[in-house]
């Protein structure tokens, strides 16, 4: 047993070298630049998240959405028994969360909002976002803030985002549409949705816990 | 050279993972074990877009030949799904550990 | 430099978070090596990337594992009541076990779920893994196919003399070894009072603090109690396959012993 593994962990390092020494160092090296500006951005990466390979995105965010929809049915019967500690109050970490709340909500719709033209984008803003709300949760008690937060609209605008993104793709790829607006639009989308999904995921994974 | 230090970390991280899961019999070590490997697959796709001296595939943002963009783009949307993947994972081990008492590995194969 | 810098740093943390014992620990260890590599990102042209590894694999992924641990972690501890140790006080469950339980659960990151049940039920959860933790005045017993963690309060025997009769004892307690050839074996303390109350045993063995609790309820008025030799301590008993658990455990009691609460909390709860 401890053989097999060491072979196999030795194949990996393995064909990892190989790979390496085919890849690196690369001879060719495409330039970036000309790919921002065909989609008129200045971000490369952006360019090809959500021009050059959408499809990839957008199947991706499905499959976010389909992972975040397996978590909610495999937890949907389990529900915490007995009786529940009650909430330690700290007081300092519950006005820090009331100060930094704003803040960090303004600092997520940047970085989504500015995802075409500096690094950020979609995916990190969601995850701020998320991180943002369960702090909020960590200062107040989760069963208070998913009370007030946590609704099945909540959901339901989860998928609605999706929806609108598939449209907006339908746009970009079938139509042709390149402007700055569609991306800034599909990043908020992808906020939100991966915002919301994060959110649902951790108000599940701690349902009916008084603290975190 | 930052490069190549940058992957022998990655196949360094992705050995040392897999050593975990198979060695550790505990259903979240593994996990943990899968997360430290798949961030030396990220590592080593974003070490293979990065050569001596580049900037950020930003347009205009410094001197210098731009890194790859690519690769870059394709693990952006890898650490999105290793996240959702991970949280499906970590209900399955949830479920496991209510109905059967048990995350070892070995134990839960017996039945 | 500086990628060669972060490199040995964030192999470093993975390795120091692989190979912990304690589940918390490889989780914040998890989290602080997606840091460092968010940003050797940073350093490699990668700024996308870097943020967000950072809000996903070091914010959500840290988040998630931590509730999940708070979910799977559950410790299940199966007990039978004995007064200053383990006791339900109205809804409240309370006791230097208890206290010292709810310690040990904070303290890895886990919830507690108490079951009562008779001692002779604890020892077969405890055994099958189906409770973590055997607690409520146990005395080490080798023959059980258990462990027990250090012992924690000294106690003696005691032989509790009523009338004419057999011997009687609870299953699995050290106390059993002194019964003659037409002894009784008891589920648990409760039936051994009854019986004994009811005449159909003559004697009981038992601990001192049982004898004490029995004393103060005024059930044997007339009996007469006799120490026997040897001490005993009150101990955990734990799955003997669950070397995690065991670790960890003997690692906070040795860190209570270390700072003195052990005896602070024992002075608190019997005097």
């Amino acid at each position: 047993m401890k053989l097999l593994l060491a072979l196999g962990i030795l194949g990996l390092v393995g064909i990892l070298a190989v790979g390496i020494a085919g890849l690196w160092p690369r001879a060719d090296f495409p330039d970036p630049d000309p790919v921002a500006r065909g989609w008129r951005v200045t971000n490369a990466v952006a360019a090809i998240v959500l021009g050059l390979r959408l499809w990839d995105t957008l199947l991706e965010v499905l499959v976010y959405v389909v992972a975040m929809v397996g978590v909610r049915f495999l937890l949907v019967g389990l529900h915490w028994k007995g009786e529940l500690p009650p909430v330690s109050e700290t007081p300092l970490l519950r006005r820090s969360a009331d100060l930094l709340l704003g803040p960090i909500l303004v600092f997520a719709l940047y970085v989504a909002a500015s995802g075409h033209l500096g690094p950020g984008g979609g995916f990190p803003a969601g995850a701020i976002l998320g991180s943002a709300l369960l702090l909020l949760a960590l200062a107040k008690g989760m069963e208070r803030v998913s009370a007030e937060l946590y609704e099945p609209r909540l959901e339901s605008l989860e998928y609605l985002a999706v929806v609108l993104l598939v449209f907006l793709a339908a746009l970009v790829l079938i139509l042709g549409l390149r402007t700055p607006a569609a991306f800034v639009t599909a990043n908020l989308l992808i906020a939100l949705e991966v915002a919301i999904g994060a959110w649902a995921v951790l108000h599940r994974f701690s349902s009916a816990r008084g603290e975190v | 050279m930052e490069s190549l230090s940058a992957l022998a970390l990655a196949v360094a991280s992705a050995a040392l993972g897999m050593w975990a899961m198979v060695v550790r019999r505990n259903l979240v070590w593994k996990l943990l074990g899968l997360n430290v490997a798949s961030g030396g697959g990220i590592l080593f796709l974003v070490a293979l877009s990065h050569r001596t001296g580049a900037r950020p595939p930003i347009v205009g943002l410094g001197p210098g030949p731009a890194a790859d963009a690519l690769p870059q783009a394709l693990v952006l949307t890898a650490i999105v799904i290793h996240f959702a993947t991970l949280a499906l994972a970590l209900a399955l081990v949830i479920v496991l550990t209510e109905h059967r008492h048990t995350q070892d590995s070995r134990k839960l194969e017996e039945r | 430099m500086m990628a060669v810098l972060l490199s040995a740093l964030a192999f470093g943390l993975a390795v120091f978070a692989l190979t912990r014992k304690r589940l918390l620990w490889g989780v914040i260890g998890v989290g602080v090596h997606s840091l460092v590599l968010a940003a050797l990102y940073l350093v490699l042209a990668a700024p996308d990337v870097a943020l967000t590894e950072a809000a996903i694999g070091f914010g959500l992924v840290t988040f998630v594992y931590l509730l999940a641990l708070r979910r799977t972690g559950k410790l299940v501890v199966a007990a039978s009541p004995l007064y200053p140790l383990l006791y339900a006080e109205g809804e409240r469950v309370a006791g230097l076990e208890w206290e010292i339980l709810e310690r040990f659960a904070r303290w890895c990151h886990r919830d507690l779920e108490l079951i009562w049940v008779p001692r002779a039920e604890i020892l077969r959860l405890v055994r099958s893994g189906e409770a973590h933790v055997g607690a409520g005045g146990f005395l080490p017993n080798p023959h059980d196919g258990v462990v027990y963690t250090q012992g924690l309060v000294p106690t003696r025997l005691v032989r509790v003399r009523l009338g004419g009769g057999p011997i009687g004892a609870v299953v699995g307690e050290p106390g059993a070894s002194w019964l003659g050839s037409d002894g009784k074996l008891f589920e648990d303390a409760d039936e051994l009072a009854r019986a004994l109350s009811r005449g159909e045993v003559g004697e009981a063995v038992t601990d001192l603090l049982r004898w004490r609790e029995w004393e103060t309820r005024d059930l044997f008025s007339g009996a007469e109690a006799t120490l026997l030799p040897g001490e005993h301590r009150f101990a955990f008993a734990l799955n003997p396959e669950d070397e995690e658990l065991r670790e960890s455990f003997a690692e906070f009691l040795g860190e209570l012993e270390r700072r003195g609460e052990l005896s602070e909390l024992i002075r608190r709860h019997l005097g």
